[in-house]
């Protein structure tokens, strides 16, 4: 009976959306006063609510397992922790789609009533609004129904969520990506409205500036914990594979990315302004073409989700007319937008439109790559697929530009260009800091490759610069931009953990019996197969081996494991890990061969924390910029 | 001509320069970088170069799986040709005999080397062009 109301409050939320869209066109062109928008506001806010409400439901159902739910009862299992029952929602296509849409109507309320009242604005963006809400409802509901149910008998018991999902980084991954990725419907919504409106006296940035850093941070998150559950949870001990799902969430980042520093740009010197709405509106379409990407199925990925290509189409088509019609208003409006339009080479927004073109440069390189093999299958019939080589070398080059920009634009001026000489000392400094590092790293490592210590020279370029400024400003009590200095330090110290990683990172593979130990280098000195048990855990049995190390003459204890579930009977690999500053010590456990020995791999990742934390480090400086007011 | 003129056009040229200098640079790195995909039977028809990674797809042949130490042998098959493959590692958990896999690696003299084998998020997993040709048989 809940499910029946939960979906009839869904479709209802349908009816409401379409009659504010029906409703509000014919006042579309109206600019002068407001006819009717509380009206149509109120019909907004229920709608919104009509969707939590349902959704609400959705999540008592899944809490109080009612298998009679055909997507509850395919993934998720009376045996479950309430945490992870919850968390089975949106563990595949159906339900996070659902989760998707919330998402949608939260920050789409939130923004909407945060407005001022009389906002000349709002209508159009109520409007743009409601029109991508009710698309992905219509799309939810008429395409992938969470609400069916498996008639006349419901099921006794849950199919259960596949386990490697069981885990509380990747309850979170997706709720955080989801916010990211839909926050910026809010940017693209405004920035429509206000094309279409055509009064360019208004105001926009202020008004969408502190959401889309929110959103910034959400989809920052949603990609740091995506990353790091792959490490740990997988157990192939790796953190970024390229894979067509991770690139699809990397353009809107980078798109949003662009975007920010452009509207701060666009902020201080009134330039910019054109790129900056397109930016606002590229994100958001980047975002639809990722969820196209994604739930179509239509390239293979390893995060195989619904494989529809009625899906595929529906979302093909929305996407493409919505992104069409707000590109449409973009190209209609351009030529009357009366901005200025030319930057003063030398000047800060100078160089802050080079890194902006290098990243929209790297956002077409990724799209080129994600695209790809279906051109050349659409072509010759050959199937390709393209691989993290193609993507670190579009990379290497274009951060050793990027790095050089963000040095040269920190010690640059707003509108006005700055001789060359005077920004030269603080050029030279970091530049032979580097140098000196780049070369030190070669002498002590003696491994070379010419794409990682590009990553190492452009990072520490980066960061002796921020270093160095920050020294030289506290010294002479000039401004300090903190939050910038700790996301771009963040930034700098991400590529040099991620070459570092690269380059000093190895594996080996071993075969040992229990009660065995072996030499490994002289780094690991003994290896020791101490013990194996096999354990009973609630859902699952276990494989648990006791594996002891003498590391760097520590001894270290680790404990692997392998898991069998019950209810799918799929195995999975638990790695261990032994992390300390520099580096990981990471084991998981292979097979068991014939003669009862068993197979281990052991990988020794460096720098890999590192990662992470350059990653919580842009994070933190993008909080400081949105809490301290003075910043932007 | 104008001074402006003449600035304009050596903007023009050098953003043409660099725009078609990335975009050779992009497609040069496309066509080395890229891994053809093949099933067993098309693999054993393509006339492929020793040095050529490639992309192998297929199902784990029943009882092929041979371990010694860390080196794993078996044979994938598109249940018309066979390849046997040679792996040294730990493959991920969702490899196992009558399941699809896919191997990254090289062909050489009727073996293939395989530096990866990809694990799948999905235990129903088959590799697409293989499901196609299944459905045909």
């Amino acid at each position: 009976m809940i499910g029946e109301i939960s979906h009839f409050l869904s479709l209802s939320a349908v009816v409401i959306f379409c009659l504010i869209l029906i409703f509000n066109f014919f006042f579309i062109f109206d600019k002068t006063h407001s006819n009717q928008l509380s009206l149509s506001l109120r019909m907004f806010n229920q709608a919104c609510w009509l969707v939590f409400i349902s959704f609400g439901m959705y999540v008592y159902l899944s809490i109080n397992d009612d298998f009679s739910i055909a997507y509850i009862a395919s993934h998720s299992n009376s045996q479950l922790p309430i945490f992870y029952k919850i968390s089975s929602i949106w563990s595949a296509h159906e339900g996070s789609m659902f989760l998707w849409i919330v998402f949608l109507t939260v920050w789409s309320i939130l923004f909407i009533n945060s407005l001022h009242r009389n906002h000349p604005l709002k209508r159009i963006t109520l409007l743009m609004l409601s029109l991508i809400i009710l698309g992905f409802l219509l799309f939810l509901l008429l395409t992938s129904n969470p609400f069916e149910r498996i008639l006349p008998f419901g099921a006794i018991e849950g199919a259960d969520i596949n386990p490697v999902l069981q885990d509380p980084a990747l309850a979170i991954h997706p709720p955080m990506l989801y916010l990211g990725y839909v926050g910026f419907v809010i940017s693209f919504s405004f920035i429509t409205a206000y094309l279409f409106h055509g009064n360019f006296e208004l105001e926009w940035e202020k008004d969408i500036k502190n959401w889309s850093l929110v959103a910034w941070i959400f989809l920052t998150i949603g990609i740091t914990l995506g990353s790091w559950w792959a490490y740990y949870e997988l157990g192939w001990g790796g953190y970024w594979f390229w894979d067509p799902v991770e690139n699809v969430a990397l353009m809107p980042w980078l798109a949003a990315t662009a975007f920010m520093h452009s509207l701060y740009a666009s902020s201080k010197s009134n330039v910019l302004k054109t790129w900056t709405m397109f930016l606002g509106i590229l994100i958001f379409a980047l975002s639809l073409f990722g969820a196209f990407i994604v739930r179509s199925g239509i390239i293979d990925s390893v995060h195989s989700f619904a494989n529809d290509p009625q899906r595929g189409l529906y979302l093909l088509i929305f996407s493409g007319l919505i992104t069409l019609l707000a590109l449409g208003i973009f190209a209609y409006r351009v030529p009357s937008l009366n901005v200025s339009r030319f930057v003063i080479s030398g000047s800060k927004e100078s160089y802050l439109s080079m890194n902006n073109i290098l990243m929209i440069t790297s956002i077409f390189s990724i799209f080129l790559g994600v695209t790809y093999p279906l051109i050349i299958e659409a072509v010759n019939g050959e199937k390709v697929s393209i691989g993290p080589p193609y993507y670190n070398t579009i990379f290497a080059p274009l951060i050793l530009i990027a790095s050089i920009f963000i040095m040269a634009s920190l010690d640059s001026i707003w509108q006005r260009s700055k001789p060359f000489k005077s920004i030269v000392s603080s050029i030279i400094v970091p530049m032979i800091l580097s140098l000196i590092f780049t070369y030190v790293v070669w002498h002590v490592t003696a491994v070379f490759s010419i794409l990682s210590y590009i990553g190492i020279f452009s990072g520490s370029l980066i960061l002796f610069s921020y270093l160095y400024r920050i020294l030289s400003n506290f010294f002479y009590k000039k401004f300090i931009n903190i939050g910038s200095a700790v996301a771009h330090i963040g930034f700098g110290l991400l590529f040099i953990a991620i070459s570092f990683n690269s380059i000093l990172s190895y594996e080996k593979n071993l075969n040992l019996a229990p009660g065995e130990t072996i030499l490994i280098d002289e780094s690991i000195e003994e290896f020791s197969f101490d013990d194996i048990k096999v354990l009973k855990a609630s859902n699952h049995d276990v494989i648990s081996v006791e594996v002891s190390l003498l590391q760097d003459g520590n001894n270290i204890f680790l404990n692997p494991q392998k898991r069998k579930y019950a209810t799918r009977g799929q195995i999975t690999t638990e790695s261990s890990i032994h992390a300390s500053i520099l580096k990981d010590t990471y084991l998981t456990i292979g097979d068991q061969l014939e003669n009862g020995s068993w197979t281990f791999a052991l990988k020794i990742n460096y720098f890999i924390k590192w990662i992470w934390f350059s990653a919580s480090l842009m994070v933190m400086g993008m909080l400081i910029t949105i809490f301290k007011k003075k910043a932007i | 001509m104008l001074q402006a003129r003449k600035n304009r056009l050596w903007k023009f040229f050098i953003i043409l320069f660099l725009s078609a200098g990335g975009i050779s640079l992009i497609l040069f790195s496309l066509n080395s970088k890229l891994d053809l995909f093949y099933t067993p039977s098309e693999m054993l028809e393509a006339d492929i170069k020793p040095g050529y990674r490639i992309k192998l797809g297929g199902m784990v042949k029943t009882g092929s799986i041979i371990r010694n130490g860390t080196t794993i042998k078996f044979i994938a098959t598109d249940f018309v040709k066979e390849v046997p493959v040679i792996f040294d590692g730990v493959p991920p958990d969702l490899f196992k005999e009558d399941s699809g896999v896919v191997v990254l690696g090289y062909f050489l003299d009727g073996m293939f080397e395989a530096e990866e084998i990809f694990a799948k998020h999905d235990e129903n997993y088959m590799p697409p062009a293989l499901s196609i040709e299944g459905a045909k048989i």
